[in-house]
Protein backbone atom coordinates (compact mmCIF):
# COMPACT_ATOMS: atom_id res chain seq x y z
CA UNK A 1 0.00 0.00 0.00
CA UNK A 2 1.17 3.50 -0.70
CA UNK A 3 1.61 6.17 1.91
CA UNK A 4 -1.72 8.06 1.52
CA UNK A 5 -3.66 4.81 1.73
CA UNK A 6 -1.88 3.85 4.95
CA UNK A 7 -2.67 7.29 6.36
CA UNK A 8 -6.36 7.02 5.45
CA UNK A 9 -6.62 3.51 6.86
CA UNK A 10 -5.01 4.52 10.14
CA UNK A 11 -7.25 7.61 10.38
CA UNK A 12 -10.35 5.45 9.87
CA UNK A 13 -9.19 2.95 12.50
CA UNK A 14 -8.36 5.74 14.94
CA UNK A 15 -11.76 7.44 14.50
CA UNK A 16 -13.59 4.15 15.15
CA UNK A 17 -11.32 3.45 18.13
CA UNK A 18 -11.97 6.81 19.75
CA UNK A 19 -15.69 6.54 19.06
CA UNK A 20 -15.64 3.16 20.83
CA UNK A 21 -13.70 4.53 23.80
CA UNK A 22 -15.64 7.76 24.38
CA UNK A 23 -18.36 7.47 27.03
CA UNK A 24 -21.70 7.15 25.26
CA UNK A 25 -24.12 6.31 28.03
CA UNK A 26 -24.49 2.61 27.47
CA UNK A 27 -21.82 0.00 26.88
CA UNK A 28 -18.41 1.13 25.73
CA UNK A 29 -16.08 -1.08 23.74
CA UNK A 30 -13.05 -0.13 25.78
CA UNK A 31 -10.74 -2.96 24.91
CA UNK A 32 -11.87 -3.26 21.31
CA UNK A 33 -11.25 0.49 20.99
CA UNK A 34 -7.82 0.18 22.60
CA UNK A 35 -6.84 -2.63 20.21
CA UNK A 36 -8.03 -0.70 17.15
CA UNK A 37 -6.29 2.42 18.45
CA UNK A 38 -3.01 0.55 18.92
CA UNK A 39 -3.24 -0.71 15.33
CA UNK A 40 -3.95 2.82 14.09
CA UNK A 41 -1.06 4.23 16.15
CA UNK A 42 1.31 1.60 14.73
CA UNK A 43 0.27 2.36 11.15
CA UNK A 44 0.50 6.11 11.77
CA UNK A 45 3.97 5.82 13.31
CA UNK A 46 5.15 4.35 10.00
CA UNK A 47 5.17 7.98 8.79
CA UNK A 48 7.99 8.80 11.19
CA UNK A 49 11.64 8.51 10.25
CA UNK A 50 14.62 7.09 12.08
CA UNK A 51 16.66 9.54 14.11
CA UNK A 52 20.02 8.06 13.17
CA UNK A 53 20.77 6.11 16.35
CA UNK A 54 18.84 3.33 18.00
CA UNK A 55 18.82 4.92 21.48
CA UNK A 56 17.36 8.15 20.11
CA UNK A 57 14.80 6.08 18.21
CA UNK A 58 13.86 4.08 21.30
CA UNK A 59 13.50 7.14 23.51
CA UNK A 60 11.46 8.95 20.88
CA UNK A 61 9.04 6.10 20.20
CA UNK A 62 8.55 5.39 23.91
CA UNK A 63 7.81 9.05 24.67
CA UNK A 64 5.59 9.54 21.62
CA UNK A 65 3.54 6.44 22.40
CA UNK A 66 3.23 7.50 26.05
CA UNK A 67 2.12 11.01 25.06
CA UNK A 68 -0.50 9.86 22.56
CA UNK A 69 -1.86 6.95 24.61
CA UNK A 70 -2.20 9.10 27.73
CA UNK A 71 -3.82 11.90 25.72
CA UNK A 72 -6.41 9.39 24.48
CA UNK A 73 -6.91 8.29 28.06
CA UNK A 74 -7.35 11.86 29.27
CA UNK A 75 -9.90 12.58 26.55
CA UNK A 76 -11.93 9.39 26.86
CA UNK A 77 -11.90 8.48 30.54
CA UNK A 78 -15.37 8.86 32.10
CA UNK A 79 -13.89 9.72 35.50
CA UNK A 80 -12.51 13.28 35.76
CA UNK A 81 -9.91 12.21 38.34
CA UNK A 82 -8.47 9.71 35.86
CA UNK A 83 -8.62 12.41 33.16
CA UNK A 84 -6.42 14.66 35.31
CA UNK A 85 -3.97 11.84 36.09
CA UNK A 86 -3.74 10.80 32.42
CA UNK A 87 -3.13 14.44 31.53
CA UNK A 88 -0.26 14.53 34.03
CA UNK A 89 1.29 11.61 32.17
CA UNK A 90 0.86 13.39 28.82
CA UNK A 91 2.64 16.32 30.34
CA UNK A 92 5.61 14.27 31.54
CA UNK A 93 5.90 12.63 28.10
CA UNK A 94 5.81 16.01 26.34
CA UNK A 95 8.46 17.31 28.76
CA UNK A 96 10.60 14.32 27.79
CA UNK A 97 10.09 15.10 24.09
CA UNK A 98 11.11 18.72 24.75
CA UNK A 99 14.30 17.38 26.36
CA UNK A 100 14.88 15.23 23.28
CA UNK A 101 14.51 18.33 21.11
CA UNK A 102 17.09 19.99 23.34
CA UNK A 103 14.91 22.50 25.19
CA UNK A 104 16.06 21.78 28.74
CA UNK A 105 14.68 24.88 30.40
CA UNK A 106 11.29 24.43 28.74
CA UNK A 107 11.05 20.81 29.88
CA UNK A 108 11.67 21.85 33.49
CA UNK A 109 9.33 24.85 33.22
CA UNK A 110 6.55 22.71 31.75
CA UNK A 111 6.75 20.20 34.58
CA UNK A 112 6.95 22.91 37.26
CA UNK A 113 4.11 25.06 35.91
CA UNK A 114 1.76 22.27 34.96
CA UNK A 115 2.32 20.18 38.08
CA UNK A 116 0.66 23.00 39.99
CA UNK A 117 -2.11 23.16 37.40
CA UNK A 118 -2.74 19.42 37.72
CA UNK A 119 -2.88 19.63 41.50
CA UNK A 120 -5.36 22.50 41.35
CA UNK A 121 -7.47 20.59 38.84
CA UNK A 122 -7.45 17.51 41.05
CA UNK A 123 -8.55 19.68 43.96
CA UNK A 124 -11.37 21.08 41.86
CA UNK A 125 -12.50 17.62 40.85
CA UNK A 126 -12.46 16.42 44.46
CA UNK A 127 -14.30 19.55 45.58
CA UNK A 128 -17.00 19.19 42.94
CA UNK A 129 -17.32 15.42 43.21
CA UNK A 130 -20.92 14.33 43.00
CA UNK A 131 -22.01 12.67 46.22
CA UNK A 132 -24.50 10.38 44.49
CA UNK A 133 -22.36 8.49 42.02
CA UNK A 134 -21.03 9.44 38.64
CA UNK A 135 -22.66 12.42 36.94
CA UNK A 136 -24.63 12.08 33.74
CA UNK A 137 -22.37 14.55 31.99
CA UNK A 138 -19.39 12.23 32.47
CA UNK A 139 -21.25 9.25 31.09
CA UNK A 140 -22.50 10.83 27.86
CA UNK A 141 -20.57 12.72 25.16
CA UNK A 142 -21.84 15.18 22.62
CA UNK A 143 -21.90 13.48 19.20
CA UNK A 144 -19.06 11.06 19.95
CA UNK A 145 -18.86 9.78 16.38
CA UNK A 146 -18.90 13.16 14.67
CA UNK A 147 -16.33 14.75 16.96
CA UNK A 148 -14.01 11.74 16.71
CA UNK A 149 -14.26 11.89 12.91
CA UNK A 150 -13.62 15.65 12.87
CA UNK A 151 -10.62 15.49 15.20
CA UNK A 152 -9.03 12.54 13.42
CA UNK A 153 -9.59 14.22 10.04
CA UNK A 154 -7.70 17.21 11.46
CA UNK A 155 -4.83 14.94 12.53
CA UNK A 156 -4.79 13.28 9.11
CA UNK A 157 -4.69 16.57 7.22
CA UNK A 158 -1.95 17.92 9.49
CA UNK A 159 0.08 14.71 9.05
CA UNK A 160 -0.24 14.88 5.28
CA UNK A 161 0.82 18.54 5.39
CA UNK A 162 3.85 17.68 7.55
CA UNK A 163 4.75 14.88 5.15
CA UNK A 164 4.72 17.21 2.16
CA UNK A 165 6.38 20.18 3.90
CA UNK A 166 9.22 18.30 5.57
CA UNK A 167 10.81 16.54 2.63
CA UNK A 168 14.20 14.78 2.82
CA UNK A 169 15.66 17.37 0.46
CA UNK A 170 15.36 20.45 2.68
CA UNK A 171 18.66 21.54 4.18
CA UNK A 172 19.27 20.73 7.84
CA UNK A 173 21.63 22.46 10.24
CA UNK A 174 25.02 20.90 10.79
CA UNK A 175 25.89 19.62 14.31
CA UNK A 176 28.58 22.32 14.61
CA UNK A 177 26.09 25.10 13.90
CA UNK A 178 23.63 23.62 16.38
CA UNK A 179 26.29 23.32 19.07
CA UNK A 180 27.02 27.02 18.63
CA UNK A 181 23.29 27.83 18.56
CA UNK A 182 20.36 26.24 20.36
CA UNK A 183 22.36 23.28 21.73
CA UNK A 184 24.97 25.50 23.37
CA UNK A 185 25.96 24.23 26.85
CA UNK A 186 25.04 27.72 28.12
CA UNK A 187 21.65 27.31 26.48
CA UNK A 188 19.51 28.56 29.36
CA UNK A 189 21.63 31.66 29.79
CA UNK A 190 21.36 32.37 26.07
CA UNK A 191 17.60 31.88 26.18
CA UNK A 192 17.49 34.44 28.99
CA UNK A 193 19.60 36.85 26.97
CA UNK A 194 17.21 36.43 24.06
CA UNK A 195 14.16 36.93 26.28
CA UNK A 196 15.39 40.01 28.10
CA UNK A 197 17.19 41.44 25.08
CA UNK A 198 15.38 41.18 21.78
CA UNK A 199 12.02 40.15 23.26
CA UNK A 200 11.93 42.47 26.26
CA UNK A 201 8.72 44.24 25.24
CA UNK A 202 6.95 40.93 24.61
CA UNK A 203 8.02 39.68 28.05
CA UNK A 204 6.61 42.82 29.64
CA UNK A 205 3.36 42.40 27.74
CA UNK A 206 3.08 38.78 28.91
CA UNK A 207 3.67 39.91 32.49
CA UNK A 208 0.84 42.40 32.10
CA UNK A 209 -1.36 39.66 30.68
CA UNK A 210 -0.67 37.44 33.71
CA UNK A 211 -1.53 40.30 36.04
CA UNK A 212 -4.73 41.04 34.13
CA UNK A 213 -5.72 37.35 34.24
CA UNK A 214 -5.09 37.23 37.98
CA UNK A 215 -7.20 40.34 38.62
CA UNK A 216 -9.87 39.06 36.25
CA UNK A 217 -10.08 35.69 38.00
CA UNK A 218 -10.40 37.36 41.40
CA UNK A 219 -13.12 39.69 40.09
CA UNK A 220 -15.06 36.87 38.44
CA UNK A 221 -15.06 34.74 41.57
CA UNK A 222 -15.86 37.60 43.97
CA UNK A 223 -18.50 39.42 42.01
CA UNK A 224 -20.34 36.63 40.23
CA UNK A 225 -19.45 33.60 42.28
CA UNK A 226 -21.48 34.31 45.43
CA UNK A 227 -24.91 33.00 46.28
CA UNK A 228 -27.33 32.77 43.41
CA UNK A 229 -29.29 35.94 42.98
CA UNK A 230 -32.61 36.40 41.25
CA UNK A 231 -31.71 34.23 38.34
CA UNK A 232 -35.09 33.40 36.85
CA UNK A 233 -33.80 31.95 33.62
CA UNK A 234 -33.92 28.30 32.67
CA UNK B 1 26.20 7.61 5.91
CA UNK B 2 27.01 8.25 2.23
CA UNK B 3 25.62 4.85 1.27
CA UNK B 4 22.46 5.49 3.25
CA UNK B 5 22.13 9.00 1.85
CA UNK B 6 21.45 7.58 -1.60
CA UNK B 7 18.36 5.77 -0.37
CA UNK B 8 15.25 7.71 -1.47
CA UNK B 9 13.64 7.49 1.97
CA UNK B 10 16.75 8.58 3.85
CA UNK B 11 16.18 11.65 5.95
CA UNK B 12 18.80 13.68 7.78
CA UNK B 13 18.46 13.05 11.55
CA UNK B 14 17.66 16.71 12.22
CA UNK B 15 14.93 16.72 9.57
CA UNK B 16 13.63 13.40 10.89
CA UNK B 17 13.42 14.83 14.42
CA UNK B 18 11.44 17.81 13.11
CA UNK B 19 9.13 15.52 11.14
CA UNK B 20 8.49 13.20 14.09
CA UNK B 21 7.89 15.97 16.61
CA UNK B 22 5.50 17.76 14.26
CA UNK B 23 3.55 14.51 13.83
CA UNK B 24 3.26 13.98 17.58
CA UNK B 25 2.26 17.63 18.04
CA UNK B 26 -0.45 17.25 15.40
CA UNK B 27 -1.79 14.13 17.12
CA UNK B 28 -1.92 15.83 20.52
CA UNK B 29 -3.68 18.84 18.99
CA UNK B 30 -6.31 16.68 17.28
CA UNK B 31 -6.94 14.55 20.37
CA UNK B 32 -7.42 17.67 22.47
CA UNK B 33 -9.86 18.97 19.87
CA UNK B 34 -11.86 15.73 20.10
CA UNK B 35 -12.02 16.07 23.87
CA UNK B 36 -13.11 19.69 23.70
CA UNK B 37 -15.84 18.92 21.18
CA UNK B 38 -17.25 15.79 22.75
CA UNK B 39 -16.89 15.94 26.53
CA UNK B 40 -19.51 17.65 28.66
CA UNK B 41 -17.63 18.06 31.93
CA UNK B 42 -16.15 21.57 32.08
CA UNK B 43 -12.97 20.42 33.86
CA UNK B 44 -12.31 17.78 31.20
CA UNK B 45 -12.89 20.38 28.47
CA UNK B 46 -10.29 22.58 30.17
CA UNK B 47 -7.80 19.69 30.26
CA UNK B 48 -8.43 19.04 26.56
CA UNK B 49 -7.51 22.64 25.73
CA UNK B 50 -4.30 22.17 27.71
CA UNK B 51 -3.50 19.07 25.61
CA UNK B 52 -3.96 21.15 22.45
CA UNK B 53 -1.54 23.76 23.83
CA UNK B 54 1.00 21.02 24.58
CA UNK B 55 0.88 19.86 20.97
CA UNK B 56 1.45 23.40 19.72
CA UNK B 57 4.37 23.90 22.16
CA UNK B 58 6.08 20.73 20.98
CA UNK B 59 5.81 21.82 17.33
CA UNK B 60 7.22 25.27 18.12
CA UNK B 61 10.19 23.83 20.02
CA UNK B 62 10.92 21.40 17.15
CA UNK B 63 10.86 24.22 14.57
CA UNK B 64 13.13 26.30 16.80
CA UNK B 65 15.71 23.54 16.86
CA UNK B 66 15.45 22.94 13.13
CA UNK B 67 16.10 26.60 12.32
CA UNK B 68 18.75 26.88 15.05
CA UNK B 69 16.93 29.85 16.51
CA UNK B 70 15.82 30.67 20.05
CA UNK B 71 12.56 32.13 18.75
CA UNK B 72 10.82 28.76 19.01
CA UNK B 73 11.69 28.30 22.67
CA UNK B 74 10.70 31.90 23.40
CA UNK B 75 7.32 31.25 21.83
CA UNK B 76 6.87 28.14 23.97
CA UNK B 77 7.51 30.22 27.09
CA UNK B 78 4.84 32.65 25.96
CA UNK B 79 2.47 29.73 25.32
CA UNK B 80 3.07 28.54 28.89
CA UNK B 81 2.33 32.04 30.22
CA UNK B 82 -0.86 32.32 28.18
CA UNK B 83 -1.87 28.83 29.34
CA UNK B 84 -1.39 29.90 32.94
CA UNK B 85 -3.59 32.98 32.40
CA UNK B 86 -6.18 30.85 30.66
CA UNK B 87 -6.14 28.35 33.52
CA UNK B 88 -6.74 31.08 36.10
CA UNK B 89 -9.69 32.58 34.23
CA UNK B 90 -11.13 29.19 33.22
CA UNK B 91 -11.05 27.81 36.75
CA UNK B 92 -12.62 31.01 38.09
CA UNK B 93 -15.41 30.69 35.52
CA UNK B 94 -15.89 26.99 36.31
CA UNK B 95 -16.15 27.85 40.01
CA UNK B 96 -18.72 30.56 39.28
CA UNK B 97 -20.80 28.38 36.98
CA UNK B 98 -20.66 25.49 39.44
CA UNK B 99 -21.94 27.68 42.26
CA UNK B 100 -24.88 28.77 40.12
CA UNK B 101 -26.00 25.32 38.98
CA UNK B 102 -24.22 22.83 41.25
CA UNK B 103 -23.16 20.93 38.17
CA UNK B 104 -20.09 20.77 35.97
CA UNK B 105 -22.27 19.87 32.99
CA UNK B 106 -22.18 22.43 30.18
CA UNK B 107 -25.68 21.29 29.24
CA UNK B 108 -26.89 23.02 32.42
CA UNK B 109 -26.38 26.24 30.47
CA UNK B 110 -28.35 25.21 27.42
CA UNK B 111 -30.68 28.20 27.75
CA UNK B 112 -27.87 30.23 26.18
CA UNK B 113 -28.67 28.51 22.85
CA UNK B 114 -30.09 30.36 19.88
CA UNK B 115 -33.76 31.28 19.94
CA UNK B 116 -34.96 28.76 17.38
CA UNK B 117 -33.11 25.75 18.77
CA UNK B 118 -35.03 23.09 20.71
CA UNK B 119 -34.12 22.70 24.41
CA UNK B 120 -31.66 19.98 25.31
CA UNK B 121 -33.04 16.88 26.99
CA UNK B 122 -30.92 14.12 28.44
CA UNK B 123 -31.97 10.65 27.42
CA UNK B 124 -32.57 8.41 30.45
CA UNK B 125 -29.50 6.37 31.30
CA UNK B 126 -29.34 2.86 32.72
CA UNK B 127 -28.03 2.76 36.27
CA UNK B 128 -24.40 1.86 36.68
CA UNK B 129 -23.76 -1.38 38.54
CA UNK B 130 -22.68 -0.61 42.09
CA UNK B 131 -19.09 -1.47 42.92
CA UNK B 132 -18.41 -2.93 46.35
CA UNK B 133 -20.34 -2.40 49.55
CA UNK B 134 -22.12 0.94 50.05
CA UNK B 135 -20.72 3.08 52.85
CA UNK B 136 -22.61 2.70 56.16
CA UNK B 137 -24.77 5.73 56.94
CA UNK B 138 -24.01 7.86 59.96
CA UNK B 139 -26.50 7.91 62.80
CA UNK B 140 -28.51 11.18 62.65
CA UNK B 141 -27.65 13.54 65.48
CA UNK B 142 -28.43 17.15 66.40
CA UNK B 143 -31.00 19.45 64.87
CA UNK B 144 -31.79 19.37 61.18
CA UNK B 145 -30.77 22.73 59.68
CA UNK B 146 -33.50 24.73 58.02
CA UNK B 147 -32.98 25.19 54.28
CA UNK B 148 -34.64 27.94 52.29
CA UNK B 149 -37.47 26.59 50.15
CA UNK B 150 -36.08 28.26 47.02
CA UNK B 151 -32.67 26.66 47.44
CA UNK B 152 -34.03 23.11 47.42
CA UNK B 153 -35.07 23.53 43.79
CA UNK B 154 -31.58 23.76 42.45
CA UNK B 155 -29.14 22.59 45.13
CA UNK B 156 -29.13 18.83 45.64
CA UNK B 157 -29.30 17.71 49.23
CA UNK B 158 -26.04 16.26 50.44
Amino acid sequence: MSNPQILMLSAFLAAVAIWLMLPRGGARGRWAGAALGAAALGLWLSRTHGLGHWTADGVFYALAAAAIVSAVGAVTSPNPIYCAIWFGMTLLAVAGLLLLVGAQFLAAATVLVYAGAILVTLLFVLMFAQPEGRATCDRVSWEAGLSAAAGIALVGILSAAVGSAVSPTIAAQSPQALAAGVLDPRQTARLGEELFGRRLIAVEVVGTLLLAALVGAAVIVNRFGGRRRDDQKS
Amino acid sequence: MPAAAKHPLFMHPETALLNNCLLVGAALFGLGAIGFLSRRNMIVMFLSVEIMLQGASLSLAAWGRFHNDFGGQTFVLFVIAVAASEAAVALALILTLYRRRCSLDVAAWHFLREADQPPFRDAPLPDEPAVGEPDPPLAPAGVRPRRPEEESQWRPEI
